[in-house]
């Protein structure tokens, strides 16, 4: 019988594997590893916390039940779960209907983030190189680009929408958009170091779904 | 409505998922044939990734995993995925679709071997003995983890599509199939999705599938409507006309 020792030492893809068998020791260690991230992401585009919490009970049952499906090919485990978990919070918040508040959401107030699971020092250090660069980047581009980054990543909200609710015309919200992402390109990619494999894994997803 | 030329300056609000649904078909539609972009979307769609790692740290309720083992004890029981498909395979599955008038097809679908759906799997273009085509779709971000096959007759005039792991929808809303041919979208079929969000139905259009460069699904009121609406879910290259 499998022990949660056991479990420990699967990396990702083998926890997915055994639990699309239905083995829920692996979703159990999946959880420890990934449910802070997942939370966080959730509480940042919901804003309260027991609708984070439920998102989060959702997409760990969604691994439960679509396990099977998963690609190793096409994402990380760690992209899968971010997809299922950004998606479904934006989808919440549609769901509520609420108005755009564009001061709900600010990258003022964000600190460095929740440490992501690691499974040895070198991942660790690598995640956290990660988290700091994004968040370097970030703080160089100019506070309308922000806000309108903000609000189309952790809002889900459309240009046009944003558009409308910052009273801006449609052609300026885009061109904050283009600017800030061409801008983040630009700084993530000079700061990137050769053979980057999460950027690696994630243009191979991106290529698969695509073709 | 738009022109032929590139879409760089759509894929970074693209890769943001804030473009409006004509906009983003037509990203959709240009990627398809156009390496050029696609290697310009593939670079936002890191930079768009790289954004969840700018959150601020939280943690949930302690007993948060109690609740999700519990969830789990209590879930409606699974099967294994190596069990599911000895539980109904994909020509049973086809069956209620097609009906009798379709048998011929379906006869020929079960004519291909184990071979058949490990090719699918990996998203290759499959024409069996005869000339019956399946074409694979791709998911798109919003429904990660669904599928999708075209199955088009060797001269084009029958087709039927299978999609498993589209979640069914509240009473208001259907999936709606486009049909695209010069930019130009057709609504091939309107259908719901299963409780176990397996669904599959005919293909009625005018003429020929052949006549067809790509397919696309989306999430619109029910009963369909006469253009996309909605959140595109899958979709796909088809023939070169």
């Amino acid at each position: 019988m499998t022990s949660s020792a056991d479990y420990a030492r699967y990396d990702d893809e083998r926890l997915i594997s055994l639990i699309a068998q239905l083995q829920a020791g692996a979703l159990d260690q999946l959880y420890d590893r990934y449910h802070r991230p997942i939370f966080s992401l959730a509480l940042m585009i919901v804003g309260d916390r027991a609708t984070a919490e439920e998102i989060t009970l959702d997409v760990f049952m969604r691994v439960w039940q679509k396990a099977g499906s998963y690609r190793a090919d096409q994402a990380r485990v760690s992209t899968w779960l971010t997809h299922i978990a950004r998606h479904h919070a934006i989808d919440v918040l549609r769901r509520r209907a609420v108005r755009l508040d564009q001061s709900a959401l600010s990258w003022d107030e964000i600190t460095p983030g929740a440490p992501l699971p690691a499974q040895n020092p070198g991942e660790l250090a690598e995640q956290s190189l990660r988290r700091e660069r994004i968040h370097a980047a970030i703080a160089r581009l100019p506070a309308d680009q922000k806000q309108a980054l903000m609000l189309a990543y952790f809002g889900g909200y459309t240009q046009t929408q944003i558009a409308e609710a910052l009273k801006q015309p449609l052609g300026t919200i885009k061109t904050r958009l283009r600017l800030a992402m061409q801008k983040l390109r630009d700084f993530l990619h000079d700061e990137q170091e050769p053979g980057d494999k999460s950027a690696q894994a994630v243009n191979t997803y991106n290529m698969s779904e695509e073709d | 409505m738009f022109d032929e030329t590139h879409v760089s300056d759509l894929l970074p609000a693209y890769a943001l998922g804030s473009l409006d649904a004509d906009e983003a078909s037509h990203v959709e539609e240009h990627l398809l044939s156009c390496w050029i972009c696609r290697n310009e979307s593939n670079a936002f769609q890191t930079v768009a990734e790289q954004l969840s790692l700018a959150t601020p740290a939280a943690s949930p309720s302690p007993d948060l995993k109690d609740r999700l083992l519990q969830r789990v004890q209590t879930a409606r029981p699974q099967q294994p995925v190596l069990a599911q498909a000895a539980r109904r395979s994909w020509p049973e599955r086809l069956l209620p679709v097609w009906g009798l008038a379709s048998l011929g097809l379906i006869i020929a679908l079960a004519a291909f071997n184990l071979s058949l759906w490990q090719r699918l799997n990996q998203l290759e273009f499959v024409t069996a003995p005869g000339g019956m085509r399946a074409i694979p779709l791709s998911a798109t971000d919003d429904v990660s983890g669904a599928t999708g096959f075209v199955l088009v007759a060797a001269d084009g005039r029958n087709g039927a599509l299978v999609v498993d792991g589209l979640p069914p929808l509240d009473a208001d809303r259907q999936y709606q199939l486009w049909l695209i041919r010069d930019g130009q979208r057709t609504s091939g079929a309107v259908f719901s999705t299963d409780e176990e969000s397996y669904g599959g139905m005919r293909i009625k259009v005018a003429g020929s599938l052949l006549e067809y460069s790509a397919v696309g699904i989306t999430i619109e009121p029910a009963g369909g409507s006469p253009q996309p609406t909605g959140v595109k879910v899958l979709g796909g290259p088809l023939f070169n006309p």
